[in-house]
């Protein structure tokens, strides 16, 4: 009887492993996304889940309420912190990184962040399609001129200086459907996926 | 007071104490206070700012002092192959605590064991029974399966699952979703099913499926703090075995083995003073 259950306990643990690839992808899918951050000096996403112990300080630290946390949809990744830049993007006030008790997030400084990148959508900017003089990210960006020029008053993201803190994909006055905005903030190893 | 007909000769020898309460208050005040301090903090970090305390039991913080919870930092360590010295700091004192006293965090601080014995609580109430049967009996040695079981389970999947669902913790989490978020998280219904085990075997999850559990049991394999038993008192009553929440009988000498979590029921219900907590 007892060699039965270790058995079955075996089957099950084995039929886990050998799920179908799709569940177990969706399972261990990161959450990371377009407008979706981890918060800033945060460790490569492959060694997110691993470091992050899910205590929930950088959520109740940050005076801003941009750091919210995922539940157990989001698989392995539940507990992680997750910065949703269209609800509420981050200043860059750098609290959450020195409460970090595993360095999953790690001290940067302001100008030295990079959640993500800025990228401008000219086919729906407004200032590009040329519909209005729209300069909102140029005016909110916590780094004008440096990480937002504008070029023939039209924006252009410096991505040398972009930190990726949301703050004019918030202000952006272009909503589209899907809750993206003519300017979205894209994670970074999309951009290395393109740029190599 | 009832008293048992047949203990006659020896209350004759010895008079029957009454049985105090004394570790038993000081520990549900513990229980309290420790269940306090993560429910109030959640507020004081949300209405006002004041991050003097924070977290809860996975990562909690007094100012500059930061407690890590041993098993979610060692995983956290052991799955990213790094030392990072904060995380080993804060893991300083719980671990010399559970090296010294054992699993004293499972019975005197645990959010856990707070809910676990108000619902004792109530139980006793409806059913007006001053013992709960325990209908379903795991292997005590179950612990250290699950403990390793976790561990390797987290390092196949490349991330610690229990640190999420740890019961301890997930009570700090949902107290703090209800402030910051208003909302709760669906996997708090662990705690629920938890509570339900609780109608088959007392501490049925603490008992053999708390990897936490089994962290601090192990490293207090060795510990100083022990119930021990005076034999020449014992009359083999049984009653610390009907009170002790871990199923153990603290009379044969199990409250020196590694399951035993040091809540001290036992010493108070003894009628002879046999049971004492000793520090050798």
């Amino acid at each position: 009887m007892r060699r039965r259950e270790f058995l079955r306990l075996a089957g099950a643990m084995t039929g886990v492993l050998l799920m179908p690839g799709m569940v177990r992808a969706k399972l261990s899918e990161s959450p990371v996304g377009r407008n979706r951050l981890r918060p800033p000096g945060a460790v490569p996403e492959e060694l997110f889940a691993g470091k992050c112990i899910r205590c929930g300080r950088c959520v109740e630290v940050c005076p801003y309420r941009c750091v919210t946390m995922l539940d157990i949809r989001a698989g392995l990744h539940a507990g992680t912190p997750l910065v949703l830049v269209t609800e509420i993007p981050c200043y860059l006030c750098m609290k959450c990184v020195d409460v970090c008790p595993t360095g999953s997030l790690q001290r940067v400084d302001q100008s030295g962040t990079r959640m993500g990148l800025a990228v401008v959508n000219r086919f729906q900017c407004s200032a590009w399609i040329g519909t209005i003089l729209c300069r909102t990210c140029y005016d909110k960006c916590p780094f004008p001129e440096r990480a937002i020029r504008l070029e023939q008053l039209r924006p252009v993201i410096v991505e040398s200086a972009c930190t990726g803190c949301g703050i004019c994909t918030h202000t952006c006055p272009v909503t589209n459907p899907d809750g993206s905005k003519a300017v979205n903030i894209e994670p970074l190893q999309a951009h290395r996926r393109v740029l190599g | 007071m009832k008293r048992p007909a047949n203990t006659g000769v020896l209350t004759a020898a010895a008079p029957l104490k009454k049985t105090g309460k004394r570790y038993r208050r000081i520990r549900l005040a513990v229980l309290t206070g420790a269940f306090l301090l993560i429910a109030v903090n959640p507020i004081l970090n949300y209405f006002l700012h004041s991050h003097f305390l924070q977290g809860w039991y996975q990562s909690f913080s007094v100012g500059k002092l930061w407690f890590v919870s041993p098993l979610e930092g060692f995983e956290s360590l052991l799955l990213t192959k790094s030392v990072y010295l904060p995380a080993i700091i804060g893991m300083i004192i719980p671990v010399g605590i559970a090296l010294a006293m054992g699993r004293v965090f499972c019975s005197w601080i645990c959010p856990v064991s707070l809910l676990l014995e108000l619902f004792d609580g109530m139980r006793r109430a409806v059913t007006r029974k001053t013992r709960l049967r325990n209908r379903l009996l795991v292997a005590k040695k179950v612990l250290w399966f699950t403990l390793l079981a976790e561990l390797l389970v987290s390092m196949v999947l490349g991330a610690p699952i229990f640190v999420f669902l740890s019961p301890p913790g997930l009570i700090g989490r949902e107290l703090m979703m209800a402030v910051f978020f208003r909302s709760l998280a669906i996997e708090g219904l662990l705690l629920v099913l938890i509570v339900a085990l609780e109608f088959l075997t007392r501490r049925f999850f603490c008992r053999s499926f708390c990897p936490l559990g089994g962290l601090l049991a192990f490293l207090g394999i060795k510990r100083k703090l022990r119930v021990h038993v005076q034999s020449e008192s014992c009359t083999a009553c049984g009653r610390c075995a009907g009170v002790c929440p871990m199923g153990l009988q603290p009379s044969l000498d199990e409250g020196l083995s590694a399951y035993c979590w040091n809540c001290g029921d036992c010493v108070d219900c003894c009628r002879h003073d046999a049971l004492t907590f000793r520090w050798s």
